[in-house]
């Protein structure tokens, strides 16, 4: 008489050729002693009837609890660092430009001129900090006498400092979250970390959801990664269709005319997700010849 | 004050201007799960249901003539996300049934068991329920089949996980996302080819559109007798 072993995280439970319950024990022992066959799916389907009662449910509930959490811990890998980095230094970046535009807001009444003529605001959180209002109106080659701001108390120019300060430290340690992520794209994904550029790299993980998922896109769909709203407004109403996403920001888009955009789009992503397939594998580094290619293509 | 009953079992409602608000009791009295209302009467606590966070809640509203949950069911939940569905049924069926919840995101699944934590009859999976194989192992036959994820091919996943863990005469329920199966297609013609889909392998006994509280989605209930 055939008997049929099934497994679950109870326990190995025996069955008869009626699938009728045996005996329940662990597996090996059983195998042995029944010499027993596995289930196949159409008897699992049966069997599983058995475990609906009561007396299993607390037993399903302790085992499942502790699988799912190692399957939590082990579900973590690189890429999620990536992830989590690449969008504090997006939320940093938001930041700091909204509080940049309140300091100048703010000392433009002091001292408007000189916000006016400098634009990078990190030069201009710093200048403001090192010098004073008389130096900087002689850099700018300005009379003191014909400015247009105000003159402040210094009980009243000092929290205006004290956010440029804040501002200062701000700009700092984004500098080193880009570090950390230059090094960090190094270590895990090289191959698309030479072609796309550490940060629109890691945007493209980012959008793709993780390293897995952007190796497994084909290369049409990482060219359109951050053009979703009008890929999909160009689905539903017939609009034009976007010719690139995020890759707009890279070095080589910049370097070619806008005519041919379209067409650097395509090679770029063409060449990210031949090195995302590699990166994913845990492949060599061939990212020098594709940049190679690409670079003779577009020159 | 008294509650008040509905048609559906440990299921209970009260007026506010005009609007109906379910509410159930609380299995974990003293805990929210997403930060809805909870209240007492008679000191007992009850959570109210947000249809606008949740489907089933939402489908009831609609007027789908049960959903088939006893006290004492065993409950197959497929997507459970954080776990905002799943808490209001494991207050349904207190600790005389149980649900496994399943859902394929880490991160999700992370929040649903700091749920499962406070609640001991719900069992937290994390599997993908396109491959009902891989979780044979870890749950039993169901009662109810729930089903609320939002993937191209939910149907077919639908029809699987039916066939292999829903008791006979056991009660299904899918929540479409018309906009996962196809972003362009008219949402009511989509809805048309998953009930003709549907009819084929198993007997519908209620749907509803679950406009206005979510957008392009419908709801149906389903009867597996003759499964095919």
């Amino acid at each position: 008489m055939e008997k049929i072993i099934f497994t679950n995280v109870l326990g190995s439970f025996v069955f008869d050729e009626n699938l009728r319950f045996i005996e329940k024990g662990e597996e090996k022992a059983l195998m042995n002693k029944h010499k027993a066959r596995e289930s196949t799916i159409k008897q699992s389907k049966i069997i599983l009837s058995n475990f609906k009662s009561k007396e299993y449910f607390e037993e399903f509930y302790k085992k499942n609890l502790v699988i799912t959490k190692k399957g939590l811990k082990n579900s973590v890998k690189e890429d999620l660092l990536v992830t989590q980095t690449i969008s504090l230094i997006k939320e940093q970046t938001r930041v700091i430009n909204t509080l940049v535009k309140r300091l100048r807001e703010w000392y433009e009444i002091y001292n408007p001129e000189f916000s006016k003529s400098v634009h990078d605001h990190e030069s201009f959180v710093k200048l403001i900090i090192k010098k004073d209002k008389k130096e900087l109106l002689k850099e700018i080659k300005i009379d003191e006498k014909n400015t247009m701001g105000a003159d402040l108390e210094k009980r009243d120019l000092e929290p205006m400092m004290e956010l440029a300060k804040e501002m200062e430290y701000l700009f700092k340690a984004k500098e080193k979250q880009t570090e950390y992520l230059e090094d960090l794209m190094k270590r895990t994904c090289p191959n698309v970390n030479e072609i796309a550029g550490a940060v629109i790299g890691a945007e493209l993980i980012n959008l793709a959801g993780s390293l897995k998922k952007l190796a497994e896109m084909p290369s049409s769909t990482i060219q359109l990664l951050g053009a979703e709203k009008a890929l999909f407004r160009h689905m539903r109403t017939g609009a034009k269709v976007p010719k690139h996403g995020i890759l707009i920001q890279h070095p080589l888009m910049a370097k070619t005319k806008k005519e041919i955009h379209g067409k650097v789009a395509r090679a770029l992503a063409d060449k990210i997700s031949i090195a995302a397939k590699v990166d994913y594998f845990k492949g060599k580094f061939v990212a020098d010849k594709l940049k190679k290619m690409l670079e003779e293509k577009f020159s | 004050m008294k509650e008040e009953q509905t048609n559906y079992i440990g299921v209970y409602q009260k007026r506010k201007g005009g609007r109906r608000i379910f509410y159930t009791k609380s299995f974990a009295p003293g805990k929210d799960v997403y930060g809805e209302t909870t209240f007492k009467i008679n000191n007992i606590e009850y959570r109210e249901w947000d249809a606008h966070k949740s489907k089933l809640s939402s489908a009831m509203l609609k007027g789908i003539s049960q959903t088939g949950i006893k006290e004492d069911s065993v409950v197959l939940y497929l997507g459970a996300a954080s776990g905002t569905t799943v808490s209001h049924i494991s207050d349904i069926l207190g600790d005389k049934g149980f649900i496994f919840a399943l859902d394929f995101a880490p991160r999700v699944v992370r929040d649903l068991v700091f749920v499962c934590e406070d609640r001991k009859n719900i069992a937290p999976i994390l599997a993908d329920a396109n491959k009902p194989e891989s979780y044979v192992k870890n749950v039993s036959q169901a009662d109810i089949i729930y089903q609320d994820i939002a993937q191209k091919n939910q149907v077919d996943i639908f029809l699987k996980n039916c066939d292999l863990f829903l008791k006979k005469d056991g009660i299904a329920m899918l929540c479409i996302k018309a906009r996962s199966i196809n972003v362009a297609e008219n949402p009511k013609k989509i809805f048309n080819e998953v009930r003709d889909e549907l009819r084929k392998r198993i007997k519908i006994l209620a749907y509803c559109e679950l406009f206005p509280f979510q957008k392009d989605h419908c709801f149906f209930v389903c009867k597996k007798e003759r499964f095919k």
